[in-house]
This record gives structure tokens, C-alpha cells and sequence, in this order.
């Protein structure tokens, strides 16, 4: 009896400290108002400041910046990315109180941070509004929300999309390297009459197929102020949509997963011929398939229009501040070094193959070389121009990880012909709606 | 004999009984409460309010469709995988013990290894070994694709009984090893077979062990993750609902704590109520 | 005597067929650890050419200064600690169920039993919030403690402690005059020793392969353990392709300790049963 009496005492104590735990933080998070930006004032005297990311070699670039700064410190924490775990560990720690100083978050993800009342708003910086001209218009507007005076995160890499596609083969078989998606989808015809496929159809991927809209000029999300909006049927996808649904309906494109050996395989056997893809795509094709280097070339991404130059957007993080860090101004000194200042850029593209978001980021000397794969081409030319044709009004919704695995679900019924992508587009809309409203985040279906 | 061993019982129950209720109890009895409560907020970038909110995150759970069919699916693999993998584990067992196979030692590290491999990289690794191009075995990979929706399913289920067989077989020959041998003596001198001792007196003897390891199977099957997920980026077959922990994991990356929350209470409710069918049914049958 | 011959040669060939079966895949790791540059595709999938093991080796183990390393030495402290003690209060835990009648003990075995029902991804944030609580997130105690507890230990330990410690001997103990608890620690534990070392594999081995609670609880890099690292790095292999080839490595390397443990053990095992069996 008593062992039973004991361990209810003991049970219902830390009950009632996690319960506490749990509202008190939900008080906090009901004074913080996202009215007006917080204030930015310096810290006095030393700081260290934590930061999780998951960049490989990130240590390195942080000890030039602790070798600088010894009144500023910086401890990195490294860890799985974002999907893989890091964002959960960030929610959880939102919720307790013990959030790092700053965090790595991608552009899809800042919606997400900022619905759960986790970001510092860095509006009322000076040093971080003076850089806003600093960045690729389309970055600041990611972590700006397209809000005045308000700024979310500091823009770190980028994701400009562009055409990789196997220069010799093209050749060989007297093809044209396409500059519409027309072009595309007869170029398409042409290889698998050569018996290859043109590319795979990302199913279990969507970031790819966002990146297709974007360049289309689609918008997924909206937002008033007072509601959200979501279309992910809208004219621009539909016409996405028809259009792969088109390539897959004919069997012209391969139904492969992307990032599985088997895809992998697919490009270093030479049976897919092209991939539209982000810039730090050209690193995935020479260590997946090595045995076709010197082959490949890089145009620009095919238009829907002749003579338009449009870009999609795949991929791309900020270096976010968390509300709950006691240093804001310290904590965007720092990320504005590591994502502006040319020593740290050059050793996060070489230690981690990032693409800058900075306007002068691409103009690196590393970032000026032919790529040996790439038949030496210089193949960063092309995506910095790329960069600057990303439209700047691409907004991601605030839960897009379930928005994601709504529209794959859809997506692999698709390329097994159970439904068609529109179907797939308009399920994920629907369902995305069911999430928001859920969450009770106001939507205005 | 209650009130004489009372203070040893509490020195052996007790170290263990705290830690468990700190490490269990609690948090589920957090995840219950969580269950009950909803979000409320203003504006679309309003910070969140808790607020109780009753069965409202149970309403969406009854209601979520992909969810109950993913609890059919798991139940047909359990139904199918759970006999297989157990009777192959009882075989090996049997025959360790029986004196028939040399080797012993080598056979129970080889059969024990797959276990250690973690559920991850298991996974993973099959995936190569099922990749229509890449796979050594190209026979079975050219006639049929274990990564179709009809197959896919049993392709898990070869990669959960690779990894379990060992294990369970380990639980069940450890407990045929704590069975007093004289009864085998008595046995032998009945003049009972190999075959006869194992049936009538080894199965009997360790079928509580046999029906553990069920149980451990069933809450296995229901609880499948690892698997599912790293299938999920290479087979157009497996959605982001295919298992119902796939579907608590997905809420909880909302994150929705609440509707996650719910959901596992839901499924450890199920998984309980299956498990104590079982445990009911085999107490009937005179076990134990 | 051809009657005994052919039930044994039955039983070997049903052996090694199952051994292919188990083995197969691992050697497969084998070989792919040893691709060079981590061209699993290229090459024969099941005989070593091109193989630079070697070479992928130091890859590993020089990779981020040696993090592989540390991640190693990391599993080990978390799981042979937790497993010791873990066997030991789910073997007491166990043994009381089993050995003496007490009231609620059926509650409390069902308890147990329930704990089990509810899946680790619900209970992450909980746990989570509870050791933020004590600012203990985020070190090596976040692990290590909930590692000690291990229901299936206890049910093993009943289940063992029913069916290798008869009463006449506990009662014996009595009248000579000894105490429960030395009892359980001079004589059943001694009993219960093949009990014991399986738990206590089963428990190492659980620990060991333990991702989902290290991924929650540590931030730090440092003090993963060497799954969760593996599996860290296999998230990134999208961006960083040059990282799937360390993920396999790691995944062979890993299996060392398993297999230096279980061949340890093996030994106690047999020693274990050789006091109250000549099979």
C-alpha cells in the first residue's frame, strides 16, 4: 500500500510540474503580440550564443567568427536537418523554454516558426534593415513575409533552378537543348525514341514540382492579415499539372524516387538525360553519377513563353533568431557575418557547397570557375543570373511539412495512374485546409 | 507471507516502479491530458492559446479515414508476418536445443546479428537489395517489383521477420534452457523422440514464452515505423499514412501535439484491446 | 542409426539455408562499405572489386575530427551502464512478481505491460518537457536514465524467476536464517544468471539501437550516440551525397560491439547453465 501511495505522490508532482510547465508558457506566448518589431538593444560586457544547425563543417566557419569575436561567442550545435528531426527538437524546445540563440530554418519552414510564436522579429535592428539591399530581392522577401519593417530571419542560401542536361548525348542525337517546356516535351519524344528518359517525375519530393510553380507564377499561399488563402490549384499550377501529367500520361518521363541509388543509378547508366534542378543539384549528379563527368552542360530553366526569362526557387534556409534569445542584436550580428561576409560565404560554399542569397555572394571567385563535371563549363553564371529571375512574391504556408506529405501521397498515386496530379493538387488543398483549421489558424476557403 | 516479505518486496519493486512511473506513467498521463485540450488563436500569425476542448481532437481522429485503413493494413501484416516469424523462431529454437545441430554458438550470433543492424539502416539496406536494378538478386527483382503496392507490403514484412527471427528465437531457446532437465530424463526413459520430447513437452513447457513474444509482436505490428519511413522515399506504394505511427508522427510535425497525442492514445488503445483478446483467448485455451 | 542421421542432416541443411538468409544482407553491407568513393551501384553487388575498405575506413573515422569515433565510445558509456542496471532492477522487479504474493501485484505486472502499449513518438515531448524542466536536457543523464528502464526486462525476469528458483530452496534460506534480499543476491541471482544475461542482452542491444530518444533529448552533436548519428548523416545525404557512403561504413563498423558483446556473453550464458544442466 504505501509503495502504491509513494509513487502516486510522486507521479502526480511532476504531473502538475509539466502541466505548469506547459501554461505558463502558454502565457507567455499570449503577451507576446506580433505587433510591432522588439527592440534591439546591445548586450553589455561578453555573450555566448548557441546556434543548431545542420551544415557540415559548420565549426569551421564559426571559429574564424569566435577567433574575431571574443566578446561574442558562438557554440554550434549540429544535428539531423530540418524533416529529419531538428525542427521537432526546435518545437519542443520552443515549448520549454530552452530554445538555441539561432537556428537554421528553410524558407517553407519560417511560416511554420512564426504561426508557433518562435521567432524574434529582427525588424527594429538597425544593422539587420540597413543590409536589405544586400540580399536577392526574392530571399528578404521570404523572411520578411513581404512585411515592412519586419524581418524574420537572415536569408543564408539559395535554390535558383536551371536545366542539367547531358550535353553529348543531345548531341549525338541532334537534339536541341529545349528553351520552352514545348521544346522540352518534344525533346522528351526524341529521347525515349533514343531509349532513355528525359528526367523522372518527382513524386515523393514536392519541393521540385513548388519550384515548377513558382517559375509558373502560381501562388500556393496567401495571406491579408486576417485570414489565409490557399489555391494549389490555381491557373499556373493547373498548367504545371497538365503539363507533366501529359509527360507521364505518354510514359516519356520515368517514375523513378528521387535521392534513392536506383535514381542515382538512372543518371550514371545514362538512361536519364536531364534534370531541372537547384544549383546545389550539381553537386548530387557528380557524386551520384560519376561515371558521366565531362558530359553534362547547364542551360537555363525552359520557359512557358519564348523569349521570357522565369526562374523557380528549390530549397534555400535563413538563419532565424528564436523569441526566447536574451541576445537578439549579438545574434544578427552574427548571422548577418555568416551570411554576408565574403570570408564566411567562401567557406560556407566550399565546406558545404551553399549558394549565397547576397547579391555580391555571386560573384565568389570559387563561384566564378569552370566545373571540370561540367565539361568546364562556368556553371554558377547561369544560376546567378537565374537568381535574379526568382519572382519575389512566393509565399509558403504555416504548416507546409503536412501540406508536403498531403500533395506526395497524391503525387504517388499519380505516377502509379490511380488519380491525376490536379486531383492530387486539389486533395492537398483540401486537407492542408482541414490541418489549418485544426490549428485553428484562420482560412478563407 | 504478504505481510512477512512486505519490506523486501518494496526493496526489489521499488527502484524499478519509480523510475517507470517517472519515465512512463507520467508521460503518458501528459499525453492523455494533452489529448483533451485544442488551440485557439487570432489572426494569422496569432500566437496560441491552449484551451480545453473535450473529444475534439478524438472527433478528427474517428473521422480520418486513411488512418482506420492504415490499422486494416497493419492487421493484415501482423495476421500473416506475426505466425511466420514466431514459428520460424520456435524451429531454430527447438533445434538449438535439441542436440541435432553442431555449431550452436555460430548459429545463434548469425541468427542474432540482424537484430543489431538498427531498424534504419535495415531498412535501408534492403531497399538496395530490392531496387529492380541495383539488387544482387535479379531474378526475383526482374519478375517481380517488391516495391509495387501489391507487394510492398510483404517486402516490409521480410525485412521486420530478417530482424526479429533472432531475437525471439534467443527469448524462446533461453527459456527452453531454464527448463529443469530432469524432465527430459524422465522422457527419455518413457522412450519419447526428439520429435515427441519437443511437441508434447518442450513447446508445452516455454509457451508462456511463446505467448510474450506474441504479444511483443502484436504491439510491434501496430507500432511499425522505421520501416514505412525509409520505404515511404523509394516506393510510389507507400504513402505518409501507410502505418498509424506514421500518421501520430506526421501530426506531431504539424506539430500538432494535441491530435498527435490523441491519435497514440487511440492506438494504444487498440493495440491494448488486441493484446488482451489475445492474452484472454490463450488463458482460455489453459496457459499459464 | 541411419533413422538419427537423417533428422540431423535435415536439421543442418534448414541451419545453413536460414544462415544465408540472415547473413546475406550483412555481407552485402560488407562489400558496399568497401566501394570505392561509395559507388554502392557500381561494380559486383556481392564480391569485393574495387575495394578500398581501407580507404573508406579512415574516410570515417578522420571525417568532422573524428566525430565517428566519439559517437562509438558515446553508444557504448550510455548503453553498458544502462544495460548493467537496468538488468538489475527489472530482474528484482521481475523476481518479486514472481516469487512472492503481494497485493496489486497482477496491477502492477499490468501496468507494466501497458507501458509498452503507448508509442515512443507520443511520449517524446512529455519526456522532453520534463527533464527541460530540471535543466537536465540535452546532456548524457536525458539518455542514460529513461535507458534504465526496460518493461520487457521485468516480464523476462518473472517468467526466468518462476521456472529457476523453486520455493524449497527460498525456504530453505529462511530457515538457515537469511533474509530476502540476501537470498535473492547470494542465491537466486546466481539461478537466475542465464535470465540475467539475457535481459541484459536484450537491454544492451534495445539501448544501443535506441534513436528516437537520443533525437529528442540532444542537440549537441557531441554527445550522440552512434545511430543517431549514422542517422543524422542520412538525412543529409540529398544535399550532401558524399555522405552515403559514410552512413554504410559507419552502419558495418557499428556492428563490432554488438558482436564483441554477444560473444562475451555467450561465454556467461554457457557457464550459467552449466550449473544445473548437461545439455
Amino acid at each position: 500500500m504505501r509503495f502504491r501511495a509513494r509513487s502516486i505522490a510522486i507521479l502526480l508532482m511532476s504531473t502538475l510540474s509539466i502541466t505548469a510547465c506547459s501554461s505558463s508558457n502558454s502565457d507567455d506566448s499570449a503577451t507576446g503580440t506580433t505587433g510591432a518589431a522588439a527592440s534591439c538593444a546591445p548586450s553589455s560586457g561578453p555573450v555566448t550564443l548557441t546556434y543548431t544547425t545542420w551544415i557540415p563543417n559548420i565549426e569551421k566557419v564559426v571559429d574564424v567568427w569566435n577567433k574575431a569575436n571574443p566578446d561574442i561567442q558562438v557554440k554550434v550545435q549540429t544535428g539531423p536537418n530540418g524533416n529529419g528531426g531538428t525542427y521537432a527538437n526546435f518545437f519542443n524546445q520552443l515549448k520549454a523554454g530552452n530554445a538555441p540563440d539561432l537556428g537554421h530554418i528553410e524558407y517553407d519552414a519560417l511560416p511554420s516558426f512564426r504561426v508557433q510564436d518562435g521567432l524574434a522579429d529582427l525588424g527594429g535592428c538597425d544593422i539587420v534593415s540597413q543590409s536589405k539591399d544586400k540580399f536577392v530581392d526574392w530571399t528578404w522577401n521570404q523572411v520578411t513575409f513581404g512585411e515592412e519593417g519586419h524581418v524574420y530571419g537572415i536569408p543564408q542560401d539559395a535554390g535558383p533552378m536551371a536545366l542539367f542536361y547531358r550535353k553529348d548525348l543531345f548531341e549525338k542525337n541532334n537534339i536541341p537543348v529545349p528553351t520552352t517546356w514545348a521544346e522540352y516535351a518534344t525533346a522528351a519524344e526524341k529521347v525515349k525514341a533514343a531509349g532513355g528518359y528525359i528526367t523522372n517525375f518527382s513524386q515523393s519530393d514536392i519541393n521540385q514540382f513548388a519550384g515548377f510553380v513558382w517559375q509558373a507564377g502560381g501562388h500556393w499561399f496567401g495571406n491579408d492579415g486576417t485570414n489565409w488563402t490557399v489555391s494549389m490549384a490555381d491557373d499556373a499550377t493547373k498548367k504545371v499539372a497538365d503539363y507533366w501529367q501529359g509527360l507521364l500520361d505518354k510514359k516519356l518521363v520515368s517514375s523513378v524516387p528521387p535521392w534513392t541509388p536506383e535514381w542515382d543509378n538512372a543518371y550514371n547508366s545514362s538512361s536519364a538525360w536531364t534534370w531541372v534542378s537547384a544549383v546545389w543539384g550539381a553537386n548530387s549528379i557528380s557524386s551520384g553519377a560519376p561515371k558521366t563527368s565531362g558530359k553534362w552542360a547547364v542551360a537555363p530553366m525552359p520557359q512557358w513563353t519564348a523569349g521570357d526569362k522565369a526562374a523557380g526557387n528549390w530549397g534555400g534556409s535563413s538563419t532565424a533568431v528564436f523569441k526566447s534569445s536574451k541576445h537578439p542584436y549579438e545574434a544578427a550580428k552574427f548571422a548577418l557575418w555568416l551570411n554576408t561576409s565574403t570570408e564566411a560565404l567562401t567557406l560556407l560554399n566550399k565546406e558545404a557547397n551553399l549558394y549565397p542569397a547576397t547579391k555580391e555572394g555571386a560573384s565568389l571567385p570559387a563561384l566564378k570557375e569552370g566545373v571540370a563535371f561540367y565539361g568546364n563549363q562556368p556553371i554558377y553564371d547561369v544560376f546567378a543570373e537565374a537568381s535574379t529571375q526568382v519572382k519575389a512574391d512566393f509565399t509558403w504556408g504555416p504548416t507546409m511539412t503536412k501540406t508536403y506529405t498531403d500533395a506526395s501521397d497524391g503525387f504517388k498515386k499519380a505516377v502509379t495512374g490511380q488519380e491525376t496530379l490536379l486531383k492530387a493538387l486539389q486533395d492537398a488543398q483540401a486537407s492542408t485546409i482541414t490541418t489549418l483549421k485544426s490549428q485553428s489558424i484562420p482560412v478563407k476557403e | 507471507m504478504t505481510k512477512r516479505h512486505f519490506s523486501a518486496v518494496l526493496f526489489f519493486v521499488t527502484p524499478f516502479g519509480v523510475l517507470f512511473a517517472l519515465f512512463y506513467l507520467v508521460p503518458i498521463i501528459y499525453a492523455v491530458v494533452q489529448s483533451l485540450y485544442t488551440v485557439e488563436r487570432k489572426g494569422t500569425f496569432g500566437p496560441a492559446t491552449e484551451v480545453f476542448g473535450g473529444l475534439v481532437q478524438y472527433r478528427q481522429v474517428f473521422s480520418d479515414a486513411p488512418f482506420w485503413q492504415s490499422i486494416e493494413r497493419v492487421l493484415l501484416f501482423g495476421v500473416v508476418q506475426v505466425p511466420v516469424m514466431l514459428g520460424l523462431a520456435l524451429v531454430f529454437a527447438l533445434l538449438l536445443d535439441s542436440g541435432l545441430v553442431k555449431g550452436r554458438r555460430f548459429f545463434r550470433l548469425a541468427f542474432f546479428l540482424p537484430y543489431a543492424v538498427p531498424g534504419v539502416v535495415a531498412a535501408i539496406m534492403w531497399g538496395y537489395l530490392y531496387s529492380p536494378n541495383l539488387s544482387p538478386f535479379t531474378a526475383v527483382t526482374a519478375t517481380a517489383d517488391l516495391l509495387s503496392p501489391t507487394l510492398v507490403l510483404w517486402a516490409m514484412a521480410n525485412v521486420v521477420t530478417w530482424i526479429y527471427v533472432g531475437y525471439n528465437m534467443l527469448i524462446i531457446y533461453s527459456a527452453l534452457l531454464a527448463v529443469p532437465t530432469e524432465i527430459y530424463e524422465a522422457a527419455k526413459i518413457d522412450g519419447a523422440g526428439a520429435f515427441r520430447t519437443a511437441w508434447s513437452i518442450k513447446i508445452p513447457m516455454v509457451l508462456p514464452a511463446i505467448v510474450l513474444t506474441t504479444v511483443f509482436s502484436i504491439i510491434g505490428t501496430l507500432q511499425l515505423l522505421a520501416e514505412p519511413q525509409v520505404f515511404k522515399s523509394f516506393s510510389s506504394a507507400v504513402s505518409s499514412t501507410y502505418t498509424p505511427n506514421l500518421t501520430v508522427l506526421n501530426a506531431s510535425s504539424i506539430p500538432n501535439f494535441h491530435l498527435a497525442a490523441a491519435f497514440s492514445v487511440v492506438l494504444a488503445l487498440a493495440t491494448f484491446i488486441l493484446s488482451f483478446t489475445f492474452l484472454k483467448f490463450t488463458q482460455r485455451k489453459g496457459v499459464q | 542409426m541411419a533413422a538419427f542421421k537423417l533428422p540431423k542432416y535435415a536439421a543442418m541443411l534448414v541451419m545453413a539455408v536460414f544462415t544465408l538468409y540472415f547473413l546475406t544482407p550483412l555481407w552485402w553491407l560488407f562489400i558496399a562499405s568497401g566501394k570505392k568513393d561509395g559507388q554502392v551501384t557500381e561494380g559486383h553487388a556481392l564480391l569485393p572489386d574495387n575495394f578500398a575498405l581501407g580507404e573508406n575506413l579512415s574516410d570515417l573515422f578522420r571525417y568532422n575530427d573524428g566525430i565517428f569515433l566519439r559517437w562509438m565510445a558515446n553508444s557504448i558509456a550510455y548503453t553498458v551502464g544502462a544495460a548493467a542496471i537496468g538488468t538489475l532492477l527489472a530482474g528484482m522487479c521481475g523476481y518479486a512478481l514472481a516469487k512472492y504474493v503481494f497485493r496489486g501485484r497482477e496491477l502492477l505486472f499490468n501496468i507494466v505491460l501497458g507501458g509498452v502499449l503507448v508509442p515512443a513518438t507520443a511520449l517524446a515531448l512529455p519526456l522532453f518537457l520534463m527533464f527541460s524542466k530540471v535543466s537536465l536536457a540535452n546532456t548524457f543523464w536525458a539518455v542514460f536514465l529513461p535507458s534504465l528502464v526496460n518493461p520487457f526486462g521485468v516480464y523476462l525476469g518473472r517468467i526466468y524467476a518462476a521456472a529457476s528458483v523453486p520455493d524449497e530452496l527460498m525456504e530453505a534460506a529462511r530457515i538457515d536464517g537469511s533474509s530476502e534480499v540476501r537470498t535473492f543476491f547470494t542465491l537466486s541471482v546466481r539461478l537466475m544468471a542465464p535470465a540475467f544475461v539475457t535481459i541484459f542482452l536484450f537491454h544492451f542491444v534495445a539501448v544501443w539501437n535506441n534513436f528516437m530518444l537520443p533525437l529528442i533529448m540532444l542537440g549537441n552533436e557531441r554527445l550522440f550516440p552512434v545511430t543517431l548519428g549514422l542517422y543524422s548523416w542520412n538525412t543529409q545525404v540529398n544535399q550532401h551525397p558524399e555522405l552515403r557512403a559514410l552512413v554504410l561504413v559507419g552502419a558495418f563498423v557499428s556492428l563490432a560491439p554488438m558482436v564483441i558483446a554477444f560473444l562475451s556473453l555467450q561465454r556467461f550464458w554457457r557457464s550459467g547453465l552449466g550449473a544445473g544442466s548437461i545439455k
